[in-house]
């Protein structure tokens, strides 16, 4: 790709950008939120047309009209959020659009994906809805959709944002392998190590623009750091002493039925103090958003209390339990945390519409709305094209600023963080913890997952881990001992 | 984006061009006879006001119901069992209070027939649009067999009520026949404004449009959707009686079967060409009600009515391509 221009607007989103990629072997796109390394991919996939600049394959000039015309010229693209349709199984979903004739010939078709599936070590029932995929799995079926397309260059945008370490290395054993057979995967991340151990080359962008490109083995991750963001990073100011606090949360042999009937917590136990950074390391789908949900007031625990400062949540509603302080930064932003198709001054006061300053009486309160929708934006430097732009019109990153701003805007009691740095780079997620960190000076108890154990292990003063619908703490001294929460994060003692 | 809207219209007016030269008709014409009749006198005008004022309301309940996220097909029955339980009243109850209690009784009766399709919508995820065409044909047996038996007037051939006492009905804000207007037409007005402010200015008004727009993040924001849906669902059903029932106190003075041409039906288009604007009801019920008092002078003319409903349909069209754009991501 040469010389490569976008604009939206106003805003050039890539200025001249340049990129070369080998053939076979995984190359490294890294920078910050709105660096520009999406609309890059989105560009060469076909799903943007550049205003200027050219794109060659092979040495030879082309030009994708269309990410289809991308598809067939063997480009592919895992972009962050999944194209997966729940009420599909996974083989439809795997073949959906390639097909590969007008009748379907479904036994040939599950043999081919089981034969996929296999190369990669990956294991799906094919003929369950792809609703019940954790989203892990719904990962590894976007790259199957890539390999049953023939894709030999495949784009990965944040593929190990949701994953657990384990699942993220099971899923870089595969794409070395991938690599290894002559597939070229360009990968983009704001996780260094993974650049550091999986990477060829890296490009790092900076405000839509190429600041280098460098082999990996001749660069080190300090130096990567210091080129995306462009200066020396503030060293994180994690070890700090909490005072003792009274405890804030008070769980008690709290159970709560899963989707599919069974119990997904069994019997939990904690406490959290306030000004208490609570992590909670484990495996996607152990239980942490049961447990979130059963906190907040959106399902009915079978058994068990909770408290916050006393106040015994049962009988309490959701909205009850907002006015009492808890507030969620929730694990799917687009559907459980924002209205797209709103303007960002009116996401403001989403979950917070009843309460002061947004609301007066049962009426709303635009002009205090509007001041506080500039101050949530301005909290972690959300960048954004005007308040009365809709949603939809930000980026993951940025919309996930916005989104954690705004449960840390009205003193919270109790933060229930889900991920709170996803799709973050490296200055964002720490604004956000160093935002979690002053509520909790303020008094605030904080609990988060995560299911990047070093994330939690930097920003959490104390970690417990779930597995099994279970919650297990750590002996004590051992809190933050990665080696016990990691064992206790596969259930072992 | 412009070009395409630029086509489309284009389109639509060729294709419409072509089947009236087909029907033997002079396009220029057509529109000439349409505005005319619409438009063209004080009388004109009058009965375009007319046919306005019910599609009008009930494209109003259409609409609230659509901010909520509910497509309530019921209107039309919603506003027949209005309009049979504010005549039984305006019936018994003479003068102003008559007048007044026959909308309030109007109103619940609307909102209870919209009340099952809410409940099975809200806690058993019933969808509304099947629940509420079933009550609809409810609704319109129901009441046709009101007025052929207990309801009947026993002094005239029609299958229709006794009529309600003039001084019962609603008043004339100008009354020099042919040109007239009656206060039901401000009535809607008034109901418009004040849906609009509620939307905007209450919280109420803002969880409702919370559901509408995300489910799932509404519940995450404390919001009870099965409540709000329920609500929603009753005042939709509420304004669809009122509809109803305006029009027997305004206009018809009594109910008869086969009261409603499809007012309820008219009225989701009516919301769907509004769109989000509880203000742009009024233009939009305007426009149906013009093409409705017009194409009954296109019919004496000789060319069928449904030629204006291809005309609606276009509109409707063209709305929503121009609404349903994708957003461009910008930072």
């Amino acid at each position: 790709m040469k010389g490569i221009t976008k604009c939206f607007g106003a805003v050039t989103a890539l200025d001249s950008v340049d990129l070369d990629v080998a053939a076979g072997g995984i190359h490294a796109v890294v920078g910050e939120n709105g660096a520009g390394k999406t609309t890059l991919m989105r560009v060469l996939y076909g799903a943007l047309h550049a205003d200027e600049g050219s794109l060659e394959l092979d040495g030879k000039p082309v030009r994708f009209g269309s990410s289809r015309e991308a598809i067939q010229a063997g480009v592919g693209m895992v972009s962050q959020h999944y194209g997966i349709i729940p009420a599909l199984t996974c083989l439809q979903n795997l073949i959906l659009g390639a097909e590969g004739g007008t009748i379907l010939n479904i036994k040939a078709a599950a043999q081919r994906a089981e034969a996929l599936a296999k190369r990669m070590g990956f294991q799906f029932d094919w003929n369950s809805d792809a609703s019940t995929l954790s989203p892990a799995g719904a990962q590894k079926l976007e790259i199957l959709k890539l390999l049953w397309r023939e894709a030999r260059i495949m784009i990965l945008d944040e593929p190990t944002a949701m994953l657990s370490p384990a699942d993220a290395s099971a899923l870089f054993e595969s794409l070395d392998r991938l690599a290894a057979d002559g597939a070229t995967i360009i990968l983009v991340t704001h996780r260094l190590p993974e650049v550091l151990e999986h990477c060829n080359r890296v490009t790092i962008l900076r405000g839509g623009k190429r600041i280098d490109e460098k082999a990996v083995a001749d660069t080190t991750g300090s130096e990567l750091a210091q080129l995306i963001v462009g200066g020396a990073l503030d060293k994180p100011t994690t070890h700090r002493q909490i005072s003792d606090g009274k405890t804030a949360l008070q769980i008690t042999d709290l159970s709560v039925k899963g989707s599919r009937g069974d119990l997904a917590l069994k019997g939990i136990g904690v406490s959290v103090r306030s000004g208490e950074i609570l992590g909670i390391a484990g495996v996607d789908g152990s239980g942490q958003r049961e447990l979130f949900h059963a906190i907040a007031g959106l399902v009915k625990p079978t058994e068990g209390n909770i408290t916050l400062d006393g106040v015994d949540f049962a009988g309490l509603s959701a909205a009850d339990r907002i006015e009492q302080g808890v507030r969620v930064i929730a694990e799917d932003r687009h559907e459980e945390g924002v209205v797209e198709e709103w303007s960002l001054d009116e996401n403001a006061a989403l979950g917070l519409q009843r309460l002061s300053p947004f609301a007066k009486g049962g009426t709303v309160d635009s002009t205090a709305r509007h001041a506080m929708a500039q101050k949530i934006a301005e909290r972690f430097s959300t960048k954004h094209g005007g308040l009365n732009l809709p949603m939809a019109s930000l980026s993951g990153g940025n919309q996930q600023r916005f989104v954690a701003a705004r449960a840390l805007c009205l003193a919270p009691k109790l933060l229930l963080a889900f991920q709170p740095a996803r799709g973050l780079d490296l200055k964002g997620t720490q604004q956000v913890y160093d935002g979690i960190r002053a509520a909790c000076a303020e008094g605030a108890a904080a609990l988060v997952v995560s299911f990047d154990l070093d994330e939690l292990l930097e920003q959490c003063d104390r970690l417990v881990a779930m597995n099994g619908g279970k919650l297990l703490e750590p002996l004590d001294g051992q809190s933050k001992d990665r080696d016990a929460i990691g064992r206790l994060m596969v259930g072992a003692h | 984006m412009i070009w395409r809207v630029i086509a489309l219209v284009t389109g639509a007016l060729a294709i419409l061009a072509g089947a009236l030269l087909v029907a033997h008709e002079s396009p220029i014409v057509a529109v000439q006879t349409l505005i005319h009749g619409s438009l063209g006198s004080p009388a004109a005008i009058a009965g375009t006001l007319r046919e306005t004022t019910p599609l009008l309301i009930a494209g109003l309940a259409v609409f609230i119901a659509l901010r909520a996220g509910l497509f309530n097909i019921g209107v039309e029955g919603q506003l027949i069992m209005g309009a049979v339980a504010c005549t039984f009243v305006a019936l018994r109850i003479p003068n102003a209070l008559g007048m007044i209690l026959g909308l309030i009784v109007g109103m619940i009766a609307g909102a209870l027939w919209a009340l099952p399709a809410g409940l099975i919508k809200a806690y058993r995820n019933g969808h509304e649009v099947i629940t509420t065409i079933m009550l609809n044909n409810v609704a319109l047996y129901l009441t046709s067999a009101l007025v052929s038996g207990p309801m009947k007037d026993k002094t005239s051939q029609d299958t229709a009520t006794p009529t309600v006492d003039a001084a019962t009905r609603m008043p004339w804000v100008y009354n020099h026949p042919p040109v007239q207007a009656n206060c039901a037409l401000i009535l809607g007005v008034v109901v418009a404004i004040g849906l609009a402010l509620w939307l905007k200015k209450t919280v109420a008004g803002y969880e409702l449009q919370a559901v509408g727009a995300n489910p799932t993040a509404a519940k995450f924001a404390g919001i009870s959707t099965q409540r709000v849906t329920l609500m929603a669902m009753l005042v939709s059903g509420a304004i669809g009686g009122l509809a109803g029932a305006v029009q027997v106190l305004a206009y018809e003075g009594r109910f008869y079967s086969g009261f409603s041409p499809g007012y309820g039906f008219d009225a989701l288009g009516v919301a769907l060409l509004a769109g989000t604007n509880a203000f742009a009801v009024l233009p939009a019920s305007l426009l149906f009600g013009i093409l409705s008092k017009g194409g009954t002078a296109l019919q004496v003319d000789g060319v069928p009515k449904g030629i204006t409903t291809v005309v609606l349909g276009f509109l409707i069209l063209i709305a929503a391509v121009i609404r349903y754009r994708k957003v461009n991501t910008v930072a």
